[in-house]
């Protein structure tokens, strides 16, 4: 199982994952909760991995989350898995394919694509999107994809094929996957992007329509 | 299929960024497939969630996995199957050879395996048990004139079988937003009960609003959630309207043995799909 031995390379004692803080149970298993619920007490506990597509799906205030590594992962819950199987499939559901990508990059396999290639690919109602000024690229990918209220990925891909940085606006430690997004400065396990998301197409598809302020 | 320890399966979902419902039977048939262990790993990956179908790219190892079965979990073949998926997942056919040395199936869609006629007149018949058949009018309900699908043309194949199978009094493919319309049920049939089952691969917005709007069984405009809004719309029956007993099902997408023709689809894939 190479996901679960990714998984087991980087794990410590105590480890974060975005927003999870994992520690290891003297049995094997492990206990999840939210990074601010570390010291809270009268947390819901949950047992099986699946539960953690359930806490996933909304936020604090009960909005859907269509973006799964937006830091607002809801608070309030502690999820006690048995062992590293089990530790896997709820990562994977709070934060689906993110471990995968992890491995992919270890291994050397995971390739990065430049926005402007995913933009110039789409077709249909987005194929207006590839029309979007480098400035305009900027502008978006610094509001959409910062780790402060944006998403908490390190990003991987370029702007364009000259290897452009996809904003000057995000800080350097925004492409580092050595830096942990949350702002907390501690050791973290890292999200990854290789490519620009559904949701920035979306985005960048508004801004070329005029339908959001750049 | 090939070894099963070296192969995985990978279901297409459409997803929403707006209805958590869209993906819910998706990720529900991939736990149940998951369970049964016939593949190594299964995962999934959506067009509007995470992972994505670029992320399902570099979801499986090839140090371990070395076929990938691809099955979308859609009612037709149509834009999102016919485009959208090969390009993003970077298939060119039925069969992929990858640089990685893996071998990518890709399957037809869901709604287009024979089991699907199948289940379609199981859940018409779950939802009214006790109700004599040959005084029961069927109607499967798609969209139509959709542009991504074609839902339409799959409805009214899977209406024409069932009606070959001679055991209901009527049955009908109706739409949303072309005729016949669900909303003419009152005037399609005049059997003492009909059956009405979605032909959408998850519960949404027209699952359980629009239709049921469209059928006189809800009024539109309610606020509440959309948990509740199912829970209203699908226990409730049957509805008694003008002397008739109305029976509505959830999306076909939902029922759990969508798992099997899943399963099925992807060894489908491998044999004989009809891609190229
Ligand atoms: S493109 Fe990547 S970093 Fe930006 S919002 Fe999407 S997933 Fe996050």
């Amino acid at each position: 199982m190479p996901l679960e031995k990714t998984l087991a390379a980087v794990l410590s004692d105590k480890s974060r994952f975005g927003q999870i803080f994992i520690q290891r149970t003297g049995s094997g298993g492990f206990v999840l909760c939210h990074h601010d619920d570390a010291n809270s007490r009268g947390l819901e506990i949950f047992k099986k991995p699946e539960d953690a597509l359930r806490i996933a799906r909304s936020d604090d205030a009960g909005k859907y989350r269509p973006l799964k590594t937006a830091p607002n992962l809801r608070r309030g819950w502690r999820l006690e898995v048995v062992d590293l199987g089990e530790l896997r499939r709820a990562l994977d559901c709070f934060y689906p394919g993110r471990l995968a990508m992890l491995a992919a990059w270890t291994d050397n396999r995971l390739s990065t694509t430049p926005l402007r290639e995913t933009l110039d690919r789409q077709s249909g109602m987005y194929r207006i999107a590839a029309k979007i000024s480098d400035q305009q690229i900027d502008d978006v990918v610094g509001n959409f994809c910062k780790s402060g209220g944006g998403c908490l990925r390190t990003i991987l891909w370029k702007r364009d094929t000259h290897g452009a940085i996809p904003s000057t606006s995000l800080p350097p430690k925004k492409f580092d996957p050595g830096h942990d997004q949350t702002g907390r400065g501690q050791n973290a396990i890292p999200l990854l992007c290789q490519e620009p998301c559904n949701l920035l197409v979306v985005e960048c598809r508004k801004v070329v329509k005029g339908e959001i302020d750049e | 299929m090939n070894g099963r320890q070296e192969s995985a399966l990978l279901i297409v979902g459409h997803g929403s960024t707006v209805n958590p419902g869209s993906s819910a039977p998706t990720l529900s048939h991939a736990t149940e497939i998951r369970r049964r262990n016939i593949f190594a790993d299964v995962q999934c990956a959506f067009w509007k969630e995470e992972p994505s179908l670029r992320d399902a790219i570099f979801l499986f190892d090839p140090g371990t996995i070395k076929n990938v079965y691809v099955v979308p979990n859609f009612i037709s073949e149509g834009y999102f199957t016919q485009t959208v998926i090969p390009r993003e997942l970077e298939l060119n056919g039925r069969i992929t050879k990858r640089a990685n040395g893996q071998t990518w199936n890709y399957g037809e869609p869901v709604g287009n395996h024979p089991l699907m006629t199948e289940l379609l007149v199981q859940r018409a018949r779950e939802i009214a048990p006790d109700v004599p058949e040959n005084q029961t009018s069927l109607l499967i309900v798609a969209h139509g004139t959709d542009l991504n699908e074609n839902s339409a043309v799959a409805a009214k194949r899977e209406a024409q079988r069932i009606r070959r199978l001679g055991r209901y009094a009527n049955v009908l493919n109706v739409y949303m937003e072309e005729f016949p319309l669900v909303s003419d049920w009152r005037v399609l049939t005049n059997t003492p009960n009909v059956v009405v089952v979605p032909f959408f691969i998850s519960d949404g917005l027209h699952s359980y609003e629009d239709i049921p709007v469209m059928l006189g069984i809800i009024d539109g405009g309610s606020t509440s959630s959309a948990e509740a809004k199912c829970e209203e719309v699908f226990r409730r029956g049957p509805y008694k309207i003008d002397d008739r007993s109305l029976f509505y099902a959830s999306s076909i997408g939902t029922d759990a043995r969508v798992a099997d023709i899943i399963v099925e689809q992807a060894a489908a894939g491998e044999t004989n799909g009809s891609r190229n």
